[in-house]
């Protein structure tokens, strides 16, 4: 499907922000200045838009590495989340997206004093096959974290095999953001089957897809968890 | 003839349809590979590990 100058536009902008955060998680020289530093102007509505897609994942170097985040880099992630909250017929994604960065926001800025918010629920997954709930877990890898609860997580945690089999699908499938995606939530799931290899299907996730920056972003953000990584 | 300034307002004209279609994605087409990439699977996984054995699929119901 041919795609709009907007969406590519906004696409590239994503795939900018992630190469900045895969950077910072590999140890790469900017461990802090992953957001852009302003968001005035066209391009600054661009950055910001950038950031409302790539989630909570926009301050996993904060979160995994447990560095102190930039108080500018703050900041644009709260414009980011006030700017775009979820329309009130919006698909679940983009609500529990934004419902991710409200918990992240919570965490790292300590000027919000609002209560957590209201989870959005997971009644659509109730009957999701094992490809959908892969699919859309994979969607929502920004949730995948270590000691974060949310109904997500604790669906996720009740169907490891099915989220496996999702795994070995999208491999087969050479689908590699779905499929990093997957493996993420694989690192952080009890009872996923031997069988499924993980760390030689992510090693493998990244080489063939690794030139995506999303892809290796959820790659080297499931490798710092299995190594222990805490938030 | 629209400016250029028009046309990268328009390009640059975030609208948060943009951003929930990128947040809601249907899934991509798959695309399997032949049996060449297949063995190459096998031999990365190496010594039988695994990629190639799916969990074993549930009974189907009733």
């Amino acid at each position: 499907m041919e795609q709009s100058g907007t969406s590519t536009l906004l696409q590239g902008a994503v795939q900018d922000l992630a190469s900045g955060v895969v950077s910072a998680l590999r140890g790469g020289d900017h461990t802090r200045s992953v957001l852009p530093a302003g968001t005035d102007g066209e391009a600054g509505d661009l950055a910001l838009a950038a950031v409302r897609v790539l989630g909570s994942d926009a301050l996993l170097p904060a979160l995994l590495l447990r560095t102190p985040p930039d108080p500018a880099e703050v900041a644009v992630f709260r414009k980011a989340v006030e700017a775009y909250p979820p329309r009130a017929d919006a698909a679940p994604t983009v609500r529990w997206s934004h419902w991710g960065m409200a918990r992240t926001l919570r965490r790292v800025d300590p000027s919000v004093t609002a209560g957590p918010p209201d989870e959005p629920g997971t009644g659509w997954l109730d009957e999701a096959g094992w490809q959908t709930l892969t699919h859309q877990l994979a969607v929502l890898a920004p949730l995948a974290l270590p000691g974060e609860d949310c109904a997500v997580s604790r669906l996720a945690g009740c169907h490891p095999v099915d989220v496996a089999r999702g795994f070995v699908r999208a491999v087969r499938r050479r689908d590699w953001r779905q499929a990093a995606g997957a493996g993420r939530w694989l690192t952080l799931l009890p009872a996923v089957p031997d069988t499924v290899g993980l760390a030689s299907g992510l090693d493998f996730v990244e080489l063939m897809g690794g030139q995506d920056p999303l892809v290796a972003l959820h790659v080297q953000a499931a490798r710092l968890m299995r190594s222990g990584a805490r938030v | 003839m629209r400016s250029d300034e028009t046309v990268t307002q328009e390009l640059t004209g975030i609208q948060s349809t943009d951003i929930e279609a990128a947040l809601d994605p249907v899934e991509a087409d798959g695309v399997y590979r032949d049996s060449r990439q297949c063995a190459a699977l096998a031999l990365f996984t190496g010594a039988g590990k695994l990629l190639l054995s799916p969990p074993t699929p549930r009974p189907k119901k009733g």
